[in-house]
């Protein structure tokens, strides 16, 4: 019983190969991207790999020295989930309960999504907040990018043809807490712009990872932003000088959801009331 | 005489609802026939062209292809509501982007997809008119070069590409000396898709005989039979409509989709042919709601008597008339509101553009017009220091007054619509309401509408079976609003027997009495008086001979519970419907039917009291009214409102299924949400920009407040069945408006363009412009 | 070019066919005749096409058929005699939860999985939990209404 075209591996090296060798091979993961666009014409391919099949690429495990490895293949509902993700890690799982609908949520992966790379994407700017690793297999071996690198362009990665994401590192959460603030028309949409903020508590201060999704090619994040929030989170020019810096590095474009000119007006005023929320946590806390 | 009613009043669970909960009910999507094919539509890359020529070899040369049409193997035949300027498929002329050019059936789905991106098609391409204003100018390309010829149902003034023009004034202009204040403003609004969430399509079957059946989504297997029949130059005799169970239409259903073209290649090839669209193909080819570019202006007295306005309409129509003329000509009727004025003008101009048709949608142009109508209410409110909600009621219309043109107003509930939702909301306590958030601004907002329930024709028949059982056929068509219940309770009411006892045939050209369809919000009204009447008719039938079986006079008869006839005052002499039956067709006077039949014929203007021109539609109906109000908060970081509760009281006369009206009220409500918040077409130059459900969102569960509480108001209209007029629509009109009055309340800005986007509520607040 | 599957639906083994483009909504609803799934917009959005796969709710439309052999199916039609879902399909219809239908199947799937693993959702709960089920009818309100008193019949 098999139909021409599919083939379902059982090792990430077998996947390699055939999308080696298989003419027009694209990799299924949950199907969420792939199936809607052969769906609507815009993809057909002659071969299709799923990663069903791959053990390594499932599920959410501790590895030495305490960090979090996520499979590929971990479905948003299982991120979601996940009560390791705690601290600064949070906000990698607050992203993941705002994509879409518990539906969606049981078929779309975390290795689906990113490897798509849409701007206006949940985890893009979550992962970059989280100091996250990407993990890739590929015929010359395997390789691990900074997310903050991975996402290179509109709908491009640092994914060379032939590598799949096999899975995402993140490092040991930190104490302190996340906030993925996502703003779109309805509940369930694309974000019109989003805000991932990680904010560590160390001795004496706070460290902060701010990333701003759906206002770019890819999550926008200034280092020296990051450092005068750190200085300063409640701090009123702190936040608004972060929040024009930010908005200046964004490169949005007019789009069904929004014009590019309201998410320059707007990213600045969602960064605030998110460092607002945050400076309310820290005190309160 | 038993005074409980046994069936209207009650929120009897309907009865089409059990096969949808387990799934077994048959849509269009859902019905096969042996020896099916199935078809698919090459559309038009351009919005205005000629077309040159065709080439069909390559996608003949497709295995699988039974059969390919282009615009040359239909006639010169044309359809339409109002005028009739629209072929089957484009035939000369493409008007619009995606506008069908050829057609195919096949053995598979993906064969006639493939056949048909096959055709090649010769254009030569024309320029296309995108703007209303642009089809004004004296050097616009014309988009209907036989305009004159076309036949018009009524004076229609068209010319160059002005499809239709009408004004309706009442009064004396010189009641504007008499205000003391006077707003005036400019408002837009923008396409909404009607998103069914079942999408379009048809099934047609040449039968035996040489006739043909077509199954298909729609809202009037009338207006089916009527649209195939004319584009395809078939006499009515020909065709034979049915409906499987619809998946909604709230206006996209109501006029010809595809079932010219599927019944064409039906024809054709002989066989039966099955053509679904997909969503995509639903945004791009069916219809959608108009967009309106309107001028206000309303003025009243200093003690908040409201005395006169003036409203002008330049409306885009698209590239056909459809149901266009018709909006134009409601949407003037409606922008009075349901209040007085000593002076009353409203005036429009239709125009074709090179788009999608603009057509029917639940509201029919009210909702645009009392976007602009009821903010400058309030406008005229806040300048006195009036409240919005007693201003309305001073000047508001009562029942017997004259509505805009001169129809009179049987049943008037307005007053205790306002009284109900004043209470209910807390209005007065308005001024403390209390934000949910910091950077939050919260507020009330309030507006009132009427609607009306009729038009035009339809009948009822209803037959007792030998066993005393009844089967009713009325034709009409429930698209899930709950008219197939309704029309039974009404029945069963009528006769009183119990409503399962009350069976419906499924509207069928063929048998059932003509229905101009569901929409209008007139089936409970229009269609359950034909049916009070029918029973009525039965109801005589049955006590003759009664009378003849239990010797006495018909007027000494009474019907009893449970399908009995007796004598008043003697219980025990009754005869049962199944006795009299039985005689009616073994012995006696035959099978007993009662029928009727009737236009409703309530004109919409008195020429003695104003003066239309063009005005499309000679009789309207009955007048529903409504008051809403709504609790909303905007966010001031970034313009998003959210509404958190709302109070919608609508006067149906007499919930017929008190179930079903809210049902009516709450979904309305939830529809006009999307509309006043974030639901637009977009186009892109001539291209539909946000064709899909990715790009076109509509409310979800959590988009909308749980908190909306259907208030149902009874103020009972003549001639309406047990009192009843219709609701299908009333609830969505004054959703913007509502919204925009409590933005205005909360934040202090006024929206004059639909939707209200963030964007739009943001810039506001920063006092810029857009 | 297709070939043939082996899938398990409503309890049962069923040789399809399928190229490799086919979803699982196509197979139910052409082959399997199993048509209480529809097609809204077969885009993953509506959730009109909502079944379960392996006991929980996916959207048929985005499921390759290819890719769900060795799964189980699960479709309305096969939930006639489950004691949760009729309780449903009755609160459905005593509520005024149901206009035109369409919507209904896909929700009612969607539904029960949320009182599966949320027995006593509040109104909040179940508007987030159903909030992947477009309905253009209802307004919602009857929906939640539905939800809550099935989910009050049973032990608390």
């Amino acid at each position: 019983m098999s139909v021409p075209g599919y083939h379902r591996p059982a090792t990430v090296d077998a996947a390699v190969r055939l999308l080696a060798t298989a003419e027009g091979a694209r990799c299924l993961a949950g199907g969420a991207t792939l199936v809607a666009m052969m769906n609507a014409n815009l993809a057909e391919p002659q071969n299709i790999v799923s990663l069903a099949g791959i053990a390594e690429l499932s599920g959410i495990a501790e590895q030495a020295g305490g960090s979090l490895r996520i499979g590929a293949m971990t479905r948003h509902r299982e991120t979601a989930g996940e009560t390791r993700l705690t601290g600064t890690l949070a906000v990698l799982r607050e992203a993941a309960r705002q994509i879409a609908n518990p539906v969606v949520r049981n078929m779309g992966t975390i290795g689906g999504s990113i490897a798509f790379s849409d701007p206006a994407a949940d985890y893009p700017p979550a992962l970059v907040a989280a100091d996250a690793e990407i993990e890739i297999a590929g015929a010359p071996g395997r390789r691990c990018v900074a997310a903050v690198d991975f996402f290179v362009d509109w709908y491009a990665t640092a994914l060379q043809p032939g590598e799949l994401v096999t899975g995402v590192l993140l490092p040991v959460a930190r104490p302190g807490f996340g906030i993925y603030r996502k703003f779109a028309r309805v509940t369930g949409d694309f974000a019109i712009a989003s805000v991932a903020l990680a904010v560590a508590r160390e001795l004496g201060g706070i460290s902060v990872r701010v990333a701003i999704g759906g206002c770019g090619p890819k999550p926008v994040r200034l280092a020296e932003v990051d450092a005068a929030l750190g200085r300063g989170l409640g701090d009123a020019d702190a936040v608004r000088d972060a929040g024009e810096r930010l908005a200046a590095a964004c490169d949005p474009v007019d789009d069904t959801r929004a014009t590019a000119a309201y998410r320059r007006l707007v990213v600045p005023r969602l960064l605030a009331a998110t460092l607002a929320q945050a400076h309310k946590s820290l005190e309160g806390r | 005489m038993n005074d409980l009613p046994q069936a209207v009043g009650a929120g009897l669970r309907r009865i089409d609802v059990r096969e949808k909960v387990e799934g077994r009910a048959q849509y269009i999507a859902d019905l096969y026939r042996p020896g099916m094919l199935h078809g698919a539509i090459l559309g038009s890359p351009h919005a205005h062209a000629r077309i040159k020529s065709y080439d069909i070899r390559e996608a003949l040369a497709v295995p699988g292809v039974q059969c390919v049409l282009t615009g040359d193997e239909f006639g010169d035949h044309r359809m339409g509501a109002f005028i009739k300027d629209e072929h089957a498929i484009a035939k000369g002329k493409v008007r619009y982007v995606g506008e069908p050019v050829a057609a195919v059936a096949a053995e598979t789905e993906a064969a006639a997809r493939l056949a048909a991106r096959l055709v090649t098609v010769e254009y030569e391409e024309l320029p296309a008119i995108l703007e209303p204003e642009d089809a004004l100018r004296a050097d616009a390309a014309i988009i209907h070069e036989e305009l004159q010829a076309y036949f018009k149902v009524f004076d229609a003034g068209s010319h160059a590409n002005v499809c239709s023009r009408t004004s309706l004034v009442q009064g004396d202009a010189a009641a504007w000396a008499a205000c003391d204040v006077v707003v005036e403003g400019d408002f837009t609004t923008r396409p909404q898709a009607h998103v069914s969430l079942e999408p379009c399509g048809a099934l047609a079957e040449p039968e035996a005989s040489g006739r043909v059946t077509v199954w298909s989504a729609n809202q009037s297997v009338f207006r089916v039979q009527a649209n195939v029949c004319e584009s395809l130059g078939l006499p009515m005799s020909q065709l034979r409509c049915v409906t499987p169970r619809v998946g909604a239409g709230f206006g996209n259903k109501m006029e010809a989709h595809v079932q010219p073209i599927v019944v064409k290649l039906a024809m054709a090839s002989g066989r039966p042919v099955k053509l679904i669209l997909t969503r995509e193909e639903d945004f791009e080819i069916v219809r959608a709601r108009h967009p309106f570019k309107l001028r206000a202006k309303t003025g009243a007295k200093r003690d908040g008597t409201l005395v006169a306005r003036e409203v002008e309409v330049l409306l885009d129509g698209g590239a056909y008339a459809d149901d266009s003329p018709g909006v134009l000509g409601y949407s003037l009727l409606m922008s009075s509101g349901p209040y007085r004025f000593q002076y009353m003008k409203a005036a429009g101009t239709l125009v074709y553009t090179n788009k999608l048709r603009f057509g029917a949608f639940r509201g029919f142009g009210n909702p645009q017009v009392s976007f602009a109508g009821e903010q400058q209410i309030d406008e005229i409110a806040g300048k006195l220091g009036i409240d919005p909600l007693a201003l309305r009621e001073k000047s508001m219309l009562r029942a017997g007054d004259r509505w805009f043109g001169g129809a009179k107003i049987g049943s008037n509930g307005l007053a205790e619509c306002i009284d109900r939702v004043r209470k209910a909301s807390g209005w007065k306590g308005r001024g403390s309401l209390k934000a949910s958030a910091p950077g939050r601004k919260r507020a009330l907002g309030a507006a009132c509408t009427a609607h009306i329930s009729g038009l035009l024709a339809t009948g009822a028949i209803v037959r007792v079976l030998e066993d005393g059982s009844i089967v009713l056929n009325t034709g009409a068509v429930d698209i899930g609003q709950g008219s197939d219940m309704a029309l039974s309770q009404i029945c069963a009411e009528s006769l009183k027997v119990p409503v399962d006892r009350v069976r419906l045939a499924s509207p069928d050209t063929d048998g059932s009495p003509y229905n101009w369809g569901t929409t209008a919000s007139r089936v409970t009204y229009t269609t359950g008086r034909a049916v009070v009447a029918a029973a009525g008719e039965v109801e005589r039938q049955i006590k003759a001979h009664a009378a003849e079986i239990l010797e006495c006079d018909a007027i000494d008869l009474e019907l009893r519970p449970g399908g009995q006839v007796g004598i008043v005052g003697v219980p025990e002499k009754a005869v049962s419907f199944h006795q009299i039956s039985a005689r009616a067709h073994w012995a006696k006077g035959g099978p007993i039917v009662g029928t009727n039949s009737f236009v409703y014929d309530g004109p919409s203007v008195d020429p003695k009291r104003a003066v239309g021109i063009g005005v499309p539609f000679p009789q309207i109906g009955v007048f529903a009214f409504g008051a809403l109000v709504i609790d909303a908060e905007v966010d001031e970081a970034t313009g998003k409102v959210e509404v958190l509760r709302a109070w919608s009281a609508v006067d149906v006369g007499r919930a017929i299924n008190p179930v079903s009206v809210e049902g009516q009220v709450e979904g309305a409500f939830v529809q006009g949400l999307g509309l006043a918040l974030n639901e637009e077409m977009v186009w892109d130059g001539a291209r539909l920009v946000n064709p899909s459900l990715m790009d076109y969102k509509v409310p979800t569960s959590l988009d909308v407040p749980y908190e909306i509480n259907a208030i149902i108001v009874e103020a009972p209209e003549p001639d309406g069945p047990f009192g009843a007029k219709g609701v299908g629509e009333i609830g969505i009109n004054v959703v913007p408006a509502a919204i925009a009055n409590a933005i205005a309340a909360a934040s202090g800005v006024r929206l004059n363009h639909l939707p209200l986007t963030p964007e739009r509520v943001l810039r506001a607040i920063l006092g810029e412009a857009g | 070019m297709s070939g043939f599957l082996s899938l398990a639906v409503n309890g049962q083994l069923k040789e399809v066919r399928a190229g490799l483009t086919d979803t699982l909504l196509t197979v139910l609803r052409d082959q399997l005749l199993l048509t209480a799934a529809k097609r809204g917009c077969n885009q993953g959005v509506c959730g009109a096409c909502t079944v379960l796969v392996d006991g929980r709710p996916q959207r048929a439309c985005l499921s390759l058929a290819a890719n769900c052999e060795g799964a189980e199916i699960t479709t309305l039609e096969g939930l006639r005699a489950n004691k949760a879902v009729v309780r449903l399909q009755q609160a459905f219809e005593a509520t005024g939860a149901v206009q035109c239908g369409f919507c209904t199947p896909g929700l009612i799937i969607s539904a029960h999985w949320l009182l599966s693993q949320n027995a006593k959702p509040d109104a909040d709960a179940i508007r987030a939990g159903l909030c992947g089920n477009l309905c253009r009818c209802t307004g919602y309100r009857k929906i939640v209404d539905a939800v809550t008193a099935a989910a009050a019949e049973t032990a608390p």
